[in-house]
């Protein structure tokens, strides 16, 4: 026993064999040979000074060392991939320029200028600064297409961006009209752009991720202590075996390959792949969103409670991939429009019920759709988004009821304000009179004389008659009209598989693809490693690993026997 | 009634704390060192946490739905936010000067939040929410994009403290500068400086002040580099929850809204911050130091863009994600 640690080298060959034989629990046997002493301080270890075993420390000997075998064995299975060479190193490389040669010589002038040329687009599509101009370059044009109204008439850009008097010295309507900067995100500029944004991705994730990728994958033992020193990070460790480094770096989760006094471990290999999953992730969006822009059918209608309209006819296509569908022949009736309302009287939510119905008159479908809850049917969906006040039902002394159509006055966002007149008299003189109403909502209607005095105001449920000058009103009812978008949406699939990929992927771009290598040089363990992102977390992680490896002592023949 | 009162109690009790910590902190710079304060500093840190959670919370019963439905309940959020990225680097225990500018960033959040400026605000909405935002996604897309914001600033105020360190000729710590921010930068500083004072007393005080400044540097640059992809990470999370919601709501996962847009400016500025980061091939110093250069410029320019996205857009009210704007208070 003695003997064998005493002699480092015999060690080694010894243990480079049996490893080669892959069974880690030979592993074991020998490192029963050894003498534990705990952890190793740090302050020890590049010192590599440390006082012979005393006695003491030889009794300490049973309890770590059974922790050790107990590890170990646990972690039997998952160890070593000896045999498995590592991935070859210019597979595509190889397979490309045997395609070239495989060419007729007579096409290959043709042929090898085509090629040239198209790395010379890649290469200059991969470029770095270049992918960083483009998107800067959309930022830039994003935010002037918040700074400029969209959408506007041309008399508006007109009125803002007058030729005499030019924003910034030159920004004038011409500008803005000619480069389309009226409809930022569609103009020719912007959506130009992203094409090239989507071309140096690919020229990207094929030119530098994918090489970057292979380059990572292509493990390799460094033979030479130099080579490890070079690391961004490197440390000794003396009286140290390989093995008791290579178990603690596996219980840290690093994939570990041995072979003979060499070591090669690594962890967080994804982090490597990520970002190539990005781009891929964004082309997928991108690819989504040009055929939601190409193939989607938009619709929006404003249907009073209790009547009904057909899909088709409010679809309009978006783009030259539009085709309408079977479900287009569908029925839509809604069936009920109504609001709640919080305390303060503010809006809480908008149901309308709605029922879908075959051109036969088979109910399909039926449900209460509210804004967050839209209703989905053979790929078009109908949305809540608005609401009107269609008419107002009320009995004039006792006739009736009557429907009074009510005129939207004032349409701005959430202040809507509707109005009616209820002529009296006789309704074909020039200045007829009446009875006008005002509405805000379908809950309270505001009540005006024949001289525009305010009157009253009534609550449609409240069943209570008003009287203005000598005509007694009820309101029956208030009749609401729901506000409906439609739409179909090829794109969406692509694009949320593309938001699920991009989501994943970017998380775990954050995890960092270590590498360690160490080296057996006699009794001391040369180790250096790099990581790409975690740079100081690594070097932290790393020397806390190093402080959990047990030094080795060696015993004199003399405390033995 | 008792939920007005324990809000009122919690935003006082966790803005005096925090007031408190940032006095130490100026005495620790300004005088010297006491370790008795700097445990206590990590106290109040815990304190202010606890008693912003426990404002959400009440808020969150009292209203009975997650409190981000206003500019008032998202900044409460955002100092919620700092507080927890100060717990989560110091639970870490790496050593990083993210806490220079977490308690600094809270106290301002929570200075202005509770400041007479938004309170009209908070005790009129809190009961309403909006029908476009009853959903569950609402907590899903705001708290990340909350977090999100509270991180990339938190890392793009570490670049600009690189900046402001490398492009001044002399860190004069112990001067009395009068700009505040930047003396926050420098709590860190201190204490490492007088780690290393014991160190290298034998050392010049000039090569040592170099050396010190390199290192301090290469650190600023990792941490906001680490806590930038952080955020970044949040922020697409944020955005594509908001996409999908928005397809919920509005019957589209895309609308070029003003927010939307501007969130994704933010998003295109971290992307070019973390791609001028992938100089895999650069090895020499002064090459690195020139593209942590860059880089920092870039993450300078995501903070402003950042306060636009949050603010800019709410002040100007436009578009669908005006629900927490400014205009609100007059009415």
């Amino acid at each position: 026993m003695s003997s064998l640690l005493l002699n480092p080298n015999r060690t080694f060959s010894l243990l480079s064999q049996q490893v080669l034989k892959a069974s880690f629990s030979s592993l074991c046997s020998i490192s029963n040979a050894r003498i534990l002493l705990g952890s190793r301080p740090t302050a020890h270890r590049v010192v590599g000074f440390k006082p012979r075993a005393s006695r003491d420390s030889f009794d300490a000997e049973a309890l770590p060392e059974s922790n050790t075998k107990k590890k170990s064995r646990n972690n039997n299975k998952k160890i070593i991939l000896f045999g498995s060479a590592p991935p070859p190193l210019s597979e595509e490389r190889g397979g490309r320029a045997g395609n070239a040669n495989g060419k007729p010589a007579a096409e290959g002038s043709s042929w090898v200028f085509l090629q040239r040329a198209f790395k010379k687009v890649l290469a200059v599509l991969s470029n770095l600064p270049l992918a960083i101009g483009e998107m800067s370059t959309i930022a830039a044009l994003m935010a002037l297409g918040t700074v400029i109204d969209q959408g506007e008439a041309p008399d508006y850009y007109f009125q803002k961006y007058p030729e005499e008097n030019p924003v910034f010295g030159f920004v004038t309507w011409r500008w803005v009209l000619a480069l389309g900067f009226d409809h930022m995100f569609t103009s020719p500029v912007f959506l130009g752009m992203l094409i090239l944004l989507a071309a140096s991705l690919m020229a990207c994730t094929y030119t530098t991720q994918i090489p970057l990728v292979k380059v990572a994958r292509r493990w390799s033992f460094m033979h030479s202590a130099d080579a490890i020193r070079k690391q961004d990070f490197a440390d000794s460790l003396p009286r140290a075996s390989i093995q008791d480094l290579g178990i603690i770096l596996m219980g840290a989760g690093y994939e570990i390959f041995l072979k003979g006094p060499s070591l090669y471990a690594f962890k967080g290999m994804a982090g490597r792949f990520a970002p190539i999953g990005v781009h891929l992730a964004m082309l997928l969006i991108m690819a989504g969103g040009t055929l939601s822009a190409a193939g989607s059918f938009r619709g929006s209608v404003t249907v009073p409670q209790g009547l009904n309209f057909v899909v088709g006819d409010v679809m309009n296509p978006n783009g030259f991939l539009s085709f309408p569908s079977q479900a287009f022949d569908t029925e839509v009736h809604v069936n009920r429009f109504y609001m709640d309302y919080y305390d303060s009287g503010e809006v809480s939510q908008f149901y309308t019920d709605i029922s879908l119905y075959s051109l036969d008159g088979k109910e399909l479908m039926r449900k209460t759709i509210r804004v967050n809850d839209p209703l989905r049917y053979g790929g078009f969906t109908i949305y809540q988004t608005d609401w009107g006040f269609s008419a107002l039902q009320i009995t004039k002394n006792g006739e009736g009821p009557f429907n009074l159509a009510m005129a939207p006055l004032q349409l701005n966002g959430d202040k809507k304000l509707f109005g009616t007149f209820l002529p009296i008299g006789d309704a074909d003189s020039p200045n007829v009179k009446g009875i006008s109403m005002l509405a805000r909502d379908l809950q309270s209607i505001v009540l005006y004389d024949q001289e525009g005095k305010f009157a009253g105001v009534r609550r449609p449920s409240s069943k209570l008659p008003i009287d203005i000058d000598g005509t007694r009103i009820f309101i029956e009812d208030a009749i609401g009209s729901s506000g409906l978008d439609l739409k179909t949406d090829p794109g969406v699939p692509l694009v949320y598989a593309g938001f699920g990929a991009l989501m994943l992927t970017t998380c775990i771009s954050y995890y960092s693809h270590s590498q360690i290598w160490a080296l057996q040089d006699g009794t001391t363990v040369i180790l250096g490693g790099k990581t790409n992102r975690a740079k100081l977390e690594f070097s932290d992680e790393v020397n806390q690993l190093l402080d959990e490896v047990p030094e080795l002592v060696t015993i004199d023949k003399n405390l033995n026997g | 009634m008792i939920f007005t009162t324990l809000e009122h109690i919690l935003t006082h009790i966790s803005f005096s704390i925090i007031s408190i910590v940032i006095t130490i902190h100026l005495m620790i710079l300004l005088v010297h060192e006491i370790v008795g304060l700097r445990d206590s500093l990590e106290k109040g840190m815990i304190a202010t946490f606890f008693s912003i959670t426990g404002l959400l919370v009440s808020r969150w019963i009292s209203s009975g739905h997650f409190p981000l439905s206003n500019l008032y309940e998202s900044l409460i959020f955002l100092s919620f936010s700092f507080s927890i990225i100060h717990m989560i680097s110091k639970m870490g225990n790496h050593k990083n000067d993210l806490s220079t500018i977490t308690v600094p960033s809270t106290i301002f959040t929570q200075g202005f939040t509770t400041s007479g400026f938004l309170t009209e605000m908070h005790q009129y909405q809190s009961a309403i929410l909006v029908p476009a935002l009853q959903s569950q996604w609402l907590m899903m897309h705001v708290s990340m994009m909350l977090l999100s914001y509270a991180s990339l600033l938190c890392g793009s105020l570490l670049s600009v403290a690189l900046l402001v360190i490398t492009f001044r000729k002399n860190i004069d710590i112990f001067c009395k500068g009068n700009n505040f921010l930047i003396k926050s930068f420098f709590f860190g500083e201190i204490q490492y400086l007088n780690e290393k004072r014991s160190v290298f007393k034998n050392t010049s005080f000039l090569s040592f002040q170099n050396y010190y400044k390199y290192q301090l540097t290469q650190r600023l640059d990792y941490w906001s580099y680490r806590v930038i992809s952080l955020g970044f990470t949040l922020l697409t999370m944020g955005i594509l929850c908001g996409a999908v919601w928005a397809n919920e709501a509005w019957g589209s996962y895309w609308n070029w809204d003003p927010k939307e847009t501007w969130a994704f400016i933010t998003w295109t500025i971290f992307a070019i911050y973390l791609h001028t980061r992938t100089g895999i091939h650069i090895r020499s110093r002064t090459n690195r130091s020139l593209q942590s250069m860059n880089s920092a410029l870039v993450a300078s320019m995501g903070f402003l863009i950042i306060w636009i996205c949050y603010f800019g857009i709410n002040l100007l009210g436009i578009g669908l994600h005006s629900y927490g704007s400014f205009t609100l208070t007059s009415t």
